[in-house]
C-alpha cells in the first residue's frame, strides 16, 4: 500500500500527495458510495416451501427483486396465503434458522442459495424456536 | 477468575485449549464499550417530572442490546424523573429509540454496531449539525431519543420485549453457525440450559457464563491439522457424518475449516453487504481483509496494484483493523457476541486522512511534518496493539 517512504534519516522526507491529489480522491471515493448505494434491480427466485400443516401454495417459485428486505418477503407471503396480520406465520431458510427482517433477499441468496434459488421455509408453529 | 477465560481439560491434548492471544481479543471485544445519551421525549415526560434531570448516560457494552438496557433506564426514570404515579404508567414493551437525527433505532442490531454505523452515516451528512464529529475521532456519546408510547410497528418489524431480543439473537447465531458450516447441528446440539445459559450471559453481561457455551459453537483457532478435509463448498443443509477419530473431532470446528465467515459490511447510509466469504484463497493464501474489502468494494479499496492515495477505512468495534488480518481469525476472535464480525467501512475526508498519515510519520520520528491534528482512540482501543498500526 503506497504511502511513500522518508529515506534513512527521515528528516527529508516529504508527503507522498498533495491536498489536491487528496481532494481529488476523496470527491472520487464519495461518488463511489453514490455506486454502492443504487439499489439492485435484479430478481432472483425464491422458492417457498410448506412444512407441517401449512398449506402448499399453487405456485412456489417466486422472482423476488434482490434489494428486497426479508420483511417484504414475508409480506408477500402471507398474502399469497391470503392471511392476516395477526395469524402466526413463521419462516426459515434451508430449514435452519430465520434471518432478521431487514436482512435483504441479495445477501441472503448471495449466501445460502443452491441451485439456482432461494429455500423460504413457512411454517404456522416455531419449528426451530 | 482467570485472567485468560476458560480451558478445558478432559483428556484433550493441549493442541486444542484455547490460545491465550484468542482469549485476549475476545475479552477485549466483550469488554468494549460505547457511550450513549437518553434523553426522553420532552413531548412525553408528564407534566410533573423534574425535567432538569432528563438526560441518562450510559457507557453500555458493545456486545449488548438497547432493551435490556431499559430495565436500567427504568429505574432512573423511576428515581429521579417521573413521580411514583407516572412511574406506574411506564410500559417497556411500547419504548422505541430514535437518533437526534428522528432516524429510528434498529434495536436487533447489537449496541456497538448502531453506535458505529451512526458515526460513519453522520460523517457523510454536512458538518452542519454535529461541528465535532467530523473532523475527529473523538468519542461522544451517542444521542438518543427515548420514547414511552405507540411505537411505530411496522417499521420496527419486531416488538422490542426482551423475548424477541433473545430470538433475534439466537437467530443471528444460528445464521453464523449455518454460514460456517452449512448446517446448524452445533446449535441445535445445544441443551435448553446452555441456550438459555448464553443469552443469561449476554443480559449479565458475564464474559466466563457468555463463553462456556460459546465455546461450544464458534470456531477455534489453533493451527489446523492438514489430513482435516475442508467441508463441502455446497450451502445446503446436507451434512458430513462426523468423523470415527475423536482426535480429528476439535480440526473440523477450527476457524480455517469453515466454508465461510460470518461477516457483514457496512456502508455509511447503507447497504449492508453480506457474501460467501472462504477462509482460503484459490491460491491456498489466506482470505485477509483488504482481499475481502478490495474484492467487495472496489471503488473504495482499490485492489494491488494501486499507489494512490487510501480512498477509504475500515473499522471493527471502533477500531482500525490492520489490512492483512485474516478473516477466519477476525471471525474467530473479534465476532460481535452474534458471531457475526461487523467491519463498517467509510470514506476519509481530507482531515482525518491527514491525521491518519501524520500519524505514521510521527511515529516514524517526522514531527515537524505531522499537523497538529490528533486522533483521539477510542478508550477501549488503546489497550490494542491494532488500530493505527499500518505498514509504511
Amino acid at each position: 500500500m503506497a504511502s511513500g517512504s522518508p529515506d534513512d534519516s527521515g528528516r527529508q522526507a516529504t508527503l507522498p500527495w498533495t491536498p489536491g491529489d487528496v481532494s481529488e480522491s476523496a470527491t472520487e471515493a464519495l461518488q463511489a458510495l453514490d455506486t454502492y448505494k443504487k439499489k439492485d434491480p435484479s430478481k432472483v427466485v425464491v422458492r417457498f416451501k410448506a412444512v407441517g400443516n401449512a398449506p402448499i401454495m399453487r405456485q412456489n417459485f417466486y422472482k423476488i427483486t434482490a434489494s428486497n428486505r426479508f420483511q417484504a418477503v414475508i409480506q408477500f407471503l402471507r398474502k399469497e396465503l391470503g392471511w392476516k396480520a395477526g395469524d402466526p406465520l413463521f419462516t426459515y431458510i434451508n430449514l435452519a434458522f430465520s434471518p432478521a427482517p431487514d436482512d435483504t433477499v441479495s445477501n441472503l441468496y448471495k449466501s445460502f442459495a443452491t441451485e439456482g434459488h432461494l429455500i423460504v421455509n413457512y411454517s404456522t408453529t416455531a419449528a426451530w424456536g | 477468575m482467570s485472567a485468560y477465560g476458560t480451558t478445558r481439560h478432559h483428556g484433550q491434548p493441549s493442541a486444542n485449549s484455547t490460545p491465550a492471544s484468542t482469549t485476549l481479543f475476545r475479552r477485549l471485544t466483550w469488554e468494549g464499550t460505547v457511550p450513549l445519551e437518553i434523553r426522553v421525549d420532552s413531548k412525553e415526560l408528564p407534566a410533573n417530572s423534574d425535567r432538569g434531570l432528563e438526560c441518562y448516560y450510559i457507557q453500555a457494552p458493545r456486545v449488548s442490546y438497547l432493551p435490556l438496557l431499559m430495565p436500567e433506564i427504568r429505574r432512573f426514570l423511576m428515581d429521579v424523573v417521573f413521580d411514583e404515579a407516572a412511574g406506574k404508567m411506564l410500559k417497556e414493551e411500547e419504548w422505541w429509540f430514535e437518533s437526534e437525527e428522528g432516524t429510528l433505532l434498529k434495536w436487533h442490531w447489537p449496541i456497538g454496531l448502531i453506535y458505529d454505523n451512526h458515526i460513519i452515516s453522520a460523517s457523510i451528512r454536512p458538518p452542519s449539525q454535529t461541528s465535532t464529529s467530523h473532523y475527529n475521532l473523538q468519542v461522544t456519546p451517542l444521542k438518543l431519543i427515548l420514547h414511552l408510547a405507540s411505537p411505530p410497528t411496522e417499521k420496527l418489524l419486531l416488538s422490542p420485549s426482551a423475548e424477541s431480543c433473545k430470538q433475534a439473537f439466537m437467530g443471528q447465531l444460528k445464521e453464523a453457525d449455518f454460514v460456517r458450516w452449512g448446517n446448524t447441528k452445533r446449535m441445535t446440539g445445544l441443551r435448553k440450559q446452555d441456550q438459555d445459559g448464553i443469552w443469561e450471559g449476554i443480559k449479565e453481561h458475564n464474559f466466563d457464563d457468555y463463553w462456556r457455551v460459546a465455546s461450544k459453537i464458534v470456531p477455534t483457532t489453533a493451527p489446523a491439522r492438514s489430513n482435516s478435509p475442508p467441508p463441502s463448498t455446497n450451502p445446503s443443509m446436507h451434512t458430513r457424518p462426523p468423523p470415527a477419530d475423536p482426535q480429528s473431532a476439535p480440526d473440523r470446528d477450527n476457524a480455517y475449516n469453515v466454508r465461510s465467515v460470518p461477516v457483514r459490511l457496512y456502508l455509511p447510509d447503507g447497504p449492508v453487504m453480506q457474501d460467501v466469504v472462504p477462509p482460503t484463497l484459490e491460491d491456498g493464501s489466506a482470505h485477509t481483509l483488504v482481499h475481502y474489502l478490495s474484492t467487495h468494494l472496489p471503488l473504495l479499496f482499490p485492489p494491488a496494484p494501486y499507489s494512490g492515495p487510501e480512498l477509504a477505512y475500515a473499522m471493527m468495534h471502533g477500531v482500525l483493523v490492520p489490512p492483512d488480518a485474516e478473516m477466519a481469525w477476525l471471525g474467530a476472535c473479534m465476532a460481535g457476541a452474534d458471531g457475526w464480525f461487523s467491519a463498517v467501512a467509510n470514506t476519509l475526508d481530507l482531515a482525518l486522512f491527514t491525521t491518519i498519515i501524520s500519524q505514521r510519520w510521527r511515529r516514524l520520528g517526522v514531527e515537524e511534518l505531522a499537523p497538529k491534528l490528533r486522533i483521539e482512540s477510542t478508550p477501549d482501543a488503546r489497550s490494542l496493539p491494532v488500530g493505527g498500526d499500518e505498514q509504511a
